[in-house]
Order: C-alpha cells, then structure tokens, then sequence
C-alpha cells in the first residue's frame, strides 16, 4: 500500500492560533492546567443553533464550515471522538437526579448521542452519504481515519470529510482528575516535560480533513496506520519495530511524540525514540493542544502544516535539529498507557 | 427472552414477549413504562462469568455474556482469538452510563470516588473484553446511537472483505437505565402498554436491554465449518433531516435499503423478509413503510423484533443479525406481535404468525438518532 489517502483540505481548531492563520510559533499557555481552545467568532454558523450546541459540536462544526463552503461535495463524514456528547450527557442526568425524573425537556439527552456532531455536520452539508462516529477512547480518530482509507478503496473516485473533536468538559475533567490523569501541581507549559510526576494537561481540539485518492494538489498523504491494546512497553516496542519495517526504504525525517508528562508513559515514549536512527529529530506537541483522546488528529494536522512547508517551531523540537521542510514524519501517541497509535505522513511525491 | 440464542429462538418461534414492567432498573418510570428487561441481576450474571472486577457496569456484563456465548459456538481456538488478525468491533450507546447515580456524583464531587471513574464512556465496554480475552487484533467502538451494532457488524465485514484481518468478532450491548429511560421521556416517545409496531393504535416504544456478537469470517477460512449465513450488502446514509425524527419521505431509509441491495448486487425483489426498524413510534414505522414502498413497490413480508424485547438502542442490530440469521437457517418467519389493526397511513401489515418461508436474503434495518440509517442484507450461504 502506497498510501491510505490523501490530504487536501485542513482546518483546525485548537489551544494555539491555528483556525485563520497558522501562527504556532507563539505559544498560548495553559490556565489552571487546562488549555482551552481559541474558537472563532462562527459568523457563518446560525446564532440559534450555536447556542444549543455543545462545546464538541461547536468547535467540530466551526472547523468543518470552512472545508464545507469550499467544496462542492464530499460523499460522507467520519468523525472520531472520546468524549463527544459526555457534556450533555452529564448535563442531562444532573437535571434527572436533582428533579427527581421529574418533566425534562430532551434538548440534552438529544445532544448527548457522540454521534450529535456527525448528523449535525451531515444537516449543515446536507449530506446524506455514509455517516459515522467511532468512540474508541484514544483510538478514536485512528478508528475513523481507517474507516475513511477503507471507503476509499471501496469508492475510489470518493471524497470524504474526517474528522477528530474532543472538548473538556466537566464530565472528563472531573472524573480524569479523580482518576489520575492530570497533575496536580499547577504547571507552565513545557514545564510539564521535566515535571517527572504523575499526569498530564487537559485539552481539546476540532480537526477536520478533506481526504480522497487524488495526488494532485493534495497537502499530504498518510502512508500508514496502525494500532495496538498493550501495557507491556516490550511489546509496543515490537509493533513499532514491525511497523518500521514495512517502511525500511522510507526515511523518516521527523517524530512527532505525544509525549505528555505523565511519568507513567515515559518508557513507550523513550522506546518509540530508541527504535528510530540517532539523526532523526524528536519533536513534542501535547503542550500545544494538551492531553485528550483524538489529540493524534491535532499532530495529523501539524505534520501537514510542516510537510507544507510551516517551520518547526523551537518549543516543540525535543532532539535534533530542525529542518526547512519535512518529507517523511512518524507520529506516535500513547492514550493513558493501554491505547498506542502509530501513524506516518508523507509529503506527496 | 433468555440468555441464549437458543432460547431467543425458541421463544420466538411461540411469539413469546419479554416485555414486561421492570423489577430491577431504579427509576420512578419503572412502574410506569414496560421495558425488555432481563431478569437476571449484574451480581449473578458477574459470577456466572467469575467477573470479579468492580468497575465492570451491566452493559459490559451482558456484552461478556454474549461474547462468551459466540465465542463457544464459533469453537474459536485461543490462538485465533488472541491472533493479531481477529479483530473485536462493538457498539454500544448507553455504555457505563446505566450508572446514572454513580456518574451523577463522581462527576459531581458529591462523596467518594466510585470504582467506576474509567467505566462510564462506551469504549470501556469493549476495552473490557478486548482485555479480558488478552485479544491483540484490530479494537473498535462505535456510537452512532440506535443503530450502532449494525455499523459495527459492516465495518467488521469489510475490514475482511478489505483483507485487512481474517475474523472479526461484532456485536453490540446495552443496558436499561434510568438515563435513557428519562431521555425518551422527554421525547414522549415511551409507550405506558406493550409496544405494537405498526398498529394503527401504536403509543411509542419500549426500552430493552441485551446483547448479541457474531462472529465474522473470511469466505475461503470458513469452507469445511459451520456457516450460518453470508453478511451479503450493507449501507449506511445519513437522513439530514431532524435529530429525533425521520424526513416524511425516508430518503436515508431509502437510500440505505438500495445502497445495501446494490452493494449485495442484489434486486429489491430477491430480498424474502425485512426484520424492520420498527420501533412503534408514530413516525418510524410510517417513514419506514413509506421508504420499503419506494424501495420494493410491495414490500415482502416484515417484522419487527422489537415486539418481543424492545428497543435495545446500540444492541438491537447485533440481536436483530442474530435474529435474521435465525430465520435464513430455519426458514421461517416469526410472528411480529400485539399487531391488531392496520395504519390507514401505513395500509401494511407485519407478518402475525409463526410460518415456514423459503428464505435466501433478509434485509435488517436500523434507524438511530440524527438521521443514522443503516441496512445489512443477511443471505442463506
């Protein structure tokens, strides 16, 4: 396989100025551990309907306007989300429990399906092609990207809108918090790479992707996927070793590690650096978007931005030395120590 | 109607309903609305499985339950089903939320950290018994609401016909919960008697709760086996209509129906029955006729299995595959109950009796939430 499929259109909103004009040199920090998305103003999004969505839908439609208005069609939508619909899912069974089952009205529960955003995207394009939403936890985004390689072996002539979106929301906040997941000193950005404690940063992000088979003019295309269930760091490290197999005559210029901070999850990180050769560079992006399930699609999103030629900004280089321009990049992600993702982008030859 | 597909069958072939008020789900809408619940408790159903994990939730338990069961039949070996080329793709919508009560207050802060802080999403289920079997294939979770599993099952199908894996295991599980309960509710759609798909007097629907996996495999590997049937077509389309309702014309039942006969390359007319959506809501059943009308002119006969166990949301295209494979097997249709009159704006009929019927293609439908349409087409192999 030559390829999965190809990139053509990006949109991006994230923690970072990403969504008008890419300026990810200038770092937007984190409050309170947490980094927020900059969302736009949505002036082409209906007021009414903005303020009955959820943040998910909100900033997953917000990034996807600008790919529907360009294009004259897509033949569906395949979204991935962790998280998606959790807000009002929560919302909702508050109102349960505090009116005692009492009259509610549905605008909630309606909202709480992951699947919202998807049929939502389907009613702003009034597509009514193949519609999905995989919830796969940290592989949620992989599930759909492959998802959209398969439709485009079935549908050769196809294009299709993919998509990655994850909010923070009360509901993940407050139970990852319980559970360990984020830190509980206050940390700066950055600052969290050498903190050696337990935990991470909170954050959220929309990514959205027009994706078909056509090499021509496209941004770039993703060569590869693939994903392991696994605790055991020996073993991600023979699925990465297999997995660089497959692509021996490929020369990786760049990894893009999902490193986070979290102390637990630095053995699969150090492993997927051993594996590579000594001059590869080692580049960092969860202090940009923080830590959330489909945060793989926000390091889909800047290798395209760097194999189009967007410099590497100093704050993410972690090893090496920087380049001009980008042709073969290696992304690794880790999701709370169980769910790892390998994908490799390629420039377009 | 039993925790077995061999009981499901049976109770299916004597029209037998399972729908009943619940006994075990805590809301006040339990004495209320009926629901097809099963009548075993999690603490029961966690040992017969030596589940002996505290953050397990009920849908996982029933998922585990299923899982075993296929598994059995299947006689997977322990080597196919830890090989790396099976995979495991389940849905579900309800997930760990049947814990309302915990959710409300660990997400809340209101006392003690339950042990179920890593259960409540849907993936949890499935990332349960990815682990549990220590499978190491492809893992997937889907949520496209009611009709979920039926995703699930296409994208196992064509994860193998893509070569892609050599086996993979679908399905799907849900639970009753005072969440969803509530949520329907609030959309008025509950029936307070035993729902009656397709019936003039039809009220709404009612909830149920179950499982059900299949297990998929490559054509040629399966030569020399036991083979129930051929996943033959698929299609899934978006409605892009309304969130909760169906567009007056069923243009995303439609075009999922022809999409899954075209992708089957099969014509409308060799399909022998339709296990349809028919959920008894006032606009499902009538969109639904109204698109089996523009698909086949006539219809053939259909029925609705939601009149036996309800509506069990994420689980019920995973059951109503079983279901559908029952029926190519044993060719015969069963009766799609509490039917009595028939819809001026339907003018159709389910199939009321038991009845043997040559059977080559079933086509299944699922409709769920935000326009979510998907048909598979189950054929005799």
């Amino acid at each position: 396989m030559t390829h999965m499929f190809y990139i053509h259109q990006t949109s991006c909103i994230s923690p970072q100025q990403t969504f008008y004009n890419t300026a990810i040199d200038d770092l937007e920090t984190p409050v309170n551990n947490r980094l927020h998305a900059v969302e736009p103003a949505y002036n082409d999004m209906p007021k009414n309907s903005l303020r009955r969505m959820g943040k998910t839908a909100r900033i997953g439609i917000g990034a996807a306007m600008p790919l529907i208005k360009q294009v004259e069609g897509f033949n569906g939508i395949i979204i991935g989300t962790g998280n998606g619909g959790m807000e009002d899912s929560v919302i909702f069974l508050k109102e349960i429990i505090e009116y005692n089952e009492g009259l509610l009205t549905p605008g909630h529960f309606v909202q709480s399906t992951a699947n919202a955003l998807a049929s939502q995207l389907s009613l702003a394009s009034l597509n009514r092609g193949y519609n999905i939403t995989h919830v796969h936890r940290g592989l949620a985004f992989e599930m759909a990207a492959i998802d959209t390689a398969m439709l485009l072996r079935e549908n050769a002539r196809n294009c299709y809108l993919l998509g990655g979106v994850d909010e923070i929301s009360s509901y993940n906040y407050k139970l990852e918090c319980l559970d360990g997941w984020y830190k509980k000193e206050d940390i700066s950005s950055g600052g969290f790479y050498s903190s050696n404690t337990t935990g991470t940063v909170a954050g959220e992000g929309a990514v959205m992707l027009l994706v078909n088979n056509d090499k021509y003019n496209a941004v770039a295309k993703v060569v590869n996927i693939s994903t392991l269930h696994t605790i055991v760091a020996m073993k991600m490290q023979q699925h990465l070793q297999q997995f660089l197999e497959q692509h021996i005559n490929t020369n990786i210029d760049l990894l893009l590690s999902g490193e986070n901070g979290d102390s637990r999850l630095l053995a699969y990180y150090a492993n997927a650096e051993n594996l590579l050769k000594n001059d590869i560079a080692v580049a960092r992006f969860k202090h940009m978007c923080g830590e959330y399930p489909t945060s793989s699609a926000f390091a889909l999103w800047l290798a395209c931005k760097l194999i189009s030629g967007v410099p590497l900004p100093a704050h993410m280089l972690k090893k090496g030395d920087s380049k001009t321009t980008y042709s073969n990049i290696l992304i690794y992600n880790c999701h709370k120590g169980v769910q790892h993702s390998f994908m490799l982008v390629s420039k377009t030859e | 109607m039993g925790p077995s597909a061999r009981e499901n069958h049976t109770a299916l072939r004597k029209g037998i309903c399972g729908i009943s008020l619940p006994d075990y789900l805590h809301s006040r809408y339990a004495e209320i609305f009926p629901a097809g619940e099963i009548k075993i408790t999690t603490e029961t159903l966690k040992s017969r499985l030596n589940i002996t994990d505290n953050s397990v939730t009920r849908t996982t338990v029933l998922a585990a339950h299923a899982f075993e069961e296929a598994l059995d039949d299947a006689g997977l070996s322990r080597e196919q089903l830890t090989s790396p080329n099976t995979a495991l793709i389940g849905a579900t919508t309800v997930g760990g939320m049947c814990l309302t009560d915990e959710l409300y207050r660990d997400a809340n802060d209101k006392g003690m950290n339950s042990p179920f802080l890593d259960s409540y999403d849907c993936s949890s289920v499935f990332l349960y018994l990815h682990k549990r079997y220590k499978m190491n294939g492809l893992a997937n979770t889907v949520n496209t609401a009611c009709s979920s599993s039926a995703n699930a099952i296409m994208y196992g199908a064509r994860l193998i016909r893509l070569g892609m894996v050599t086996k993979a295991i679908v399905g799907g599980a849900d639970s009753l919960s005072k969440f969803t309960i509530n949520g329907f509710n609030a959309l008025h759609i509950l029936s307070p008697e035993i729902c009656r798909p397709f019936d003039s007097n039809r009220q709404g629907l009612n909830l149920g709760e179950g499982a059900a996996f299949l297990v998929l495999e490559k054509e040629e590997d399966a030569r020399n086996k036991k083979v129930y049937a051929e996943v033959k077509g698929y299609c899934n389309t978006s409605d892009a209509f309304h969130s909760t309702s169906l567009s007056d014309d069923g243009e995303g039942p439609y075009a999922a129906m022809m999409g899954a006969l075209v992708s089957g390359q099969l014509q409308a007319s060799d399909i022998n029955l339709i296990n349809a959506h028919g959920t008894a809501t006032e606009n499902n059943d009538e969109v639904e006729t109204r698109a089996m009308r523009r698909v086949f002119g006539e219809p053939p006969v259909f029925t609705s299995t939601k009149s036996n166990i309800g509506h069990t949301l994420g689980a019920s295209g995973a059951i109503e595959a079983v279901y559908s494979v029952f029926n190519i097997i044993n060719q015969e249709v069963y009766p799609s109950l509490h039917f009595t009159d028939i819809d001026k704006n339907i003018g159709l009929s389910p199939a009321t009796t038991y009845g043997k019927l040559p059977i080559k293609h079933v086509m299944s439908n699922s409709f769920g939430f935000g326009g979510n349409c998907t048909s598979l087409i189950f054929s005799e192999s």
